[in-house]
């Protein structure tokens, strides 16, 4: 497990040596750009529905949390051991109506918190019949493969394995604004994890599975996104970037890129 | 009454190497299980201050990509499978006679054959290192097609499987000692409803392993026939299926997550009330809790699946949910003990309050992430990182210092500082969550785990450098109570039976206890009595 001085490791280490610049360039100069603004930026209509989850269970969390952390620090502080004491504090053991309550009561919120998550989770996993834009997405060690139904075909990797290619910058997913496009997603290799952070929402990439999911996005821009799943050496170069463009824009890149 | 006055001298024991090697004796095997639980403890924190200095800026190049993912995988493996888990099991051993007032384990061999195997089952693991292509390096998840025989084609790979394996035979014997000698061998007068909360929970915990661990080295072996001998159960292109090894694998580590707690909800039920000079406040609710805990948790395993598309999110969510009902009683419970109490703050009370205060925090994180919605962002996020961190380091690991503290001067005869003790306890608590605090943001950055750099983009080197400092923090805390351990040992002081004023009855024998445990046993009355015997006349309510 300590570095390794074979063949493998070595061409690793100098791959990243190499890569290092590759990333920071082809990354900074968009992310920088994109990424200035306070989270979460809630890029498509589905997520407004997530952050709106977000919301209310950091929230209520966070209510409960000082709650709690109120009434151990107030006990600590109350009835902290000033001195020898001269008899025993009270030796009670049970109150069965306030035991009851802090089952129930909790019982109750969670149920609650369940209804919230639920309605947004079947909103955000609903698949519209008839999307506009259809993209099959193929993940793989360590690269993406966009291939839109109807054309054309984007694919590439940040970091390409090969010495001396390096300085790919991430494969384009284009993106038609307020429109809904359905990506599916499979692997041809090991379990990725496709992850767009502006959008809240990541779905693993798995091998002998295809699975569907709608993107609406409703603000302009570029969006990284990476591999999640661990997939092993390149994991940290797996990204791409989610370009949301207006529909003619939209058309005319499909048109160009379809001419390439 | 004079017990505390008059240490009592245990009648000499050989203490040769031959003697600790061929042990029989549970006070032996538990403490052979917690130090070397701690030695591997201290290879995997070593193993994550490496990982978080090649963190600690962008680009940083101290270790390759193999390398790393050969360091994250050893540091989640020990953490799990060699320290917190067999932590536990090396306390139960130690204390679960000695608790229900019995002179040994029911099956005293069994007992040393688990503790052999599990020390060897890590061995094997760590063996991996030396092999050509090193250890695996796949995560102690060890996800297909990731783990297969085409990706991961070095021997790591299959240590890795053989010493889990191991590993896990070892607990599951270990369970059955446990679950018969309690059942068995309590003492006249120890009914089932006055042994002592720690004792249940690893009644609890011993059932959960009875589910979980079986499930565990079965996946183990259809793996390693994949692997070895030409097996196509998680290969797609045989008509194997990639997901069922998330199921079966998630289906032993969601119930692992509770074996890796519940018996420290034990240590901490033990502990709050001594240092508040009161009884155990709901102590049918707490054993009550602890059983719902273990029965729901079988039921949760796909919440670590909800962004697979292949699993029925909301079902899985909602028993998620609700295992936050019972944890909220023995928060409520813990409380109420501490209420209108007499709290003195001791090292052993100190590190159960750091308990209380951190894993709060990873407990309202992991309600957060078992609903989908939330869990599509945070999921193999840093969020998540941060998370399981909450529960298993500011959780787990400040009741396993608790507990050091505490059993210490039973288990050999002193006490540990409490000056040293209290600056670990700060330096550990401070460290942890300058550590840990910062990756709930870098998850919402967008930083996924288990990436060996990261691009230089918003906050993300500042949150990373700050983690780093706090690792190191949590270092010379660990230090601190290396370097007390030898200040102790050396002074030498004698503390007598029970230098803490206890409740339960392993504080009615001597420190150390003798070989069979008891000369003489108190009456048995309650579930303390040692509290008893020193107080005849009855409580005051």
């Amino acid at each position: 497990m300590t570095p390794k001085t074979n063949g493998c490791a070595r061409t690793a280490t100098d791959r990243m040596r190499l890569a290092y610049p590759a990333i920071e360039s082809a990354n900074s100069g968009y992310f920088i750009a994109v990424h200035v603004q306070t989270w979460p930026l809630t890029a498509t209509k589905q997520a407004s529905v997530l952050a709106n989850d977000w919301f209310i269970f950091a929230g209520s969390g966070l209510a409960v949390a000082l709650l709690v952390w109120g009434l151990i620090g107030f006990a600590l502080a109350r009835w902290r051991r000033r001195s020898r004491p001269s008899n025993d504090p009270p030796q009670f053991r049970n109150n069965y109506p306030l035991e009851i309550a802090w089952t129930a009561v909790p019982f109750a919120f969670v149920c609650i918190l369940f209804f919230y998550g639920y309605r947004a989770e079947a909103s955000v996993d609903a698949v519209d019949p008839h999307p506009d834009v259809i993209v099959h997405v193929n993940a793989y060690r360590w690269g993406w493969q966009f291939r839109y139904e109807g054309g054309p075909l984007v694919a590439g990797a940040t970091h390409s394995p090969i010495i001396g290619s390096n300085d790919a910058p991430p494969p384009e997913l284009v993106l038609p604004l307020n429109e809904t496009t359905r990506i599916d997603l499979t692997s041809s290799d090991v379990t990725h994890s496709f992850w767009v952070p502006d959008f809240l929402f990541k779905r693993d990439a798995i091998p002998g599975q295809v699975s569907s999911f709608d993107l609406s996005p409703d603000r302009l821009g570029s969006f990284p996104g990476r591999c999640a799943q661990f997939c092993g050496l390149d994991h940290a170069f797996m990204t791409f970037l989610v370009r949301v463009v207006t529909p003619a824009q939209f058309a005319a890149w499909r048109r160009t890129a379809d001419a390439r | 009454m004079s017990a505390v006055a008059s240490p009592r001298v245990a009648p000499a024991a050989r203490t040769d190497l031959l003697s600790w090697i061929t042990t029989t004796d549970h006070k032996r095997i538990g403490i052979l299980y917690l130090s070397t639980s701690l030695f591997y403890f201290f290879v995997a924190g070593m193993l994550a201050l490496v990982i978080r200095t090649q963190l600690a800026r962008p680009g940083n190049s101290l270790v390759t990509p193999h390398a790393y993912a050969q360091l994250f995988t050893l540091h989640g493996t020990a953490m799990i499978f060699l320290f917190v888990a067999p932590f536990a099991l090396g306390l139960a051993n130690f204390l679960i006679p000695l608790q229900i007032g019995a002179p040994d384990m029911a099956f005293p061999r069994l007992n040393a054959t688990s503790y052999w195997l599990f020390l060897s089952g890590g061995l094997v693991v760590f063996s991996g290192a030396a092999s050509n292509e090193g250890a695996a390096a796949a995560g102690w998840t060890s996800y297909v097609p990731l783990s297969a025989i085409k990706v991961s084609t070095g021997l790591g790979q299959d240590l890795w499987i053989v010493g889990v394996f191991l590993v896990s035979v070892a607990t599951i014997l270990t369970a059955v000692n446990f679950v018969t000698t309690v059942f068995i061998y309590r003492a006249p007068g120890m009914t089932m409803w006055r042994i002592p909360i720690f004792t249940w929970e690893m009644v609890a915990t011993s059932l959960l392993i009875f589910m979980a661990f079986p499930t565990l080295a079965a996946d183990l072996l259809l793996l390693f026939v994949d692997r070895r001998l030409g097996g196509h159960v998680f290969d797609p292109a045989g008509g194997g299926n990639v997901v069922l090894w998330q199921h079966l694998f998630w289906f032993f580590g969601h119930p692992e997550v509770y074996v890796m707690i519940l018996p420290y909800f034990g240590v901490i039920s033990e502990i709050i009330p001594v240092f508040s000079g009161k009884p155990i406040f709901g102590y049918t609710g707490l054993v009550l809790a602890a059983f719902a805990i273990a029965g729901l948790s079988m039921g949760v395993w796909a919440h670590h699946m909800f962004t697979t598309g292949a699993v029925n999110n909301p079902f899985f969510s909602f028993l998620s949910f609700l295992i936050a009902v019972p944890t909220g009683v023995k928060f409520f419970n813990w409380i109420a003990t501490m209420w209108r109490g007499s709290i003195s703050f001791q090292t052993p009370m100190l590190f159960a309050i750091g308990f209380l205060l951190n894993f709060l925090l990873g407990g309202v994180t992991g309600v957060m992430v078992a609903s989908p919605a939330v869990d599509y962002m945070a999921h193999d996020s840093y969020f998540v990182v941060a998370h399981f961190h909450y529960v298993l380091g500011g959780g787990s690991l400040f009741a396993i210092f608790a507990a050091l503290f505490f059993w210490w001067p039973k288990m050999f005869g002193v006490k540990l500082d409490e000056t040293l003790g209290k600056w670990c306890f700060w330096f550990l608590f401070v460290g942890f969550n300058v550590t840990f605090l910062p990756m709930h943001l870098m998850g919402l950055e967008g930083m996924p785990r288990r990436v060996f750099t990261y691009a230089n983009t918003g906050r993300l080197p500042e949150l990373n450098l700050i983690a780093t400092c706090g690792s190191y923090v949590m270092l010379v805390g660990t230090l601190l109570f290396a370097w007390n351990v030898i200040v102790s040992t050396v002074r030498r002081r004698p503390v007598g039976d029970d230098p803490w004023g206890a409740n339960s009855l392993e504080w009615a024998t001597s420190s150390p206890p003798p070989e069979h445990n008891f000369d003489k046993l108190p009456p048995i009355r309650s579930e303390r009595p040692v509290w008893d015997l020193h107080h005849p006349a009855g409580p005051r309510t």
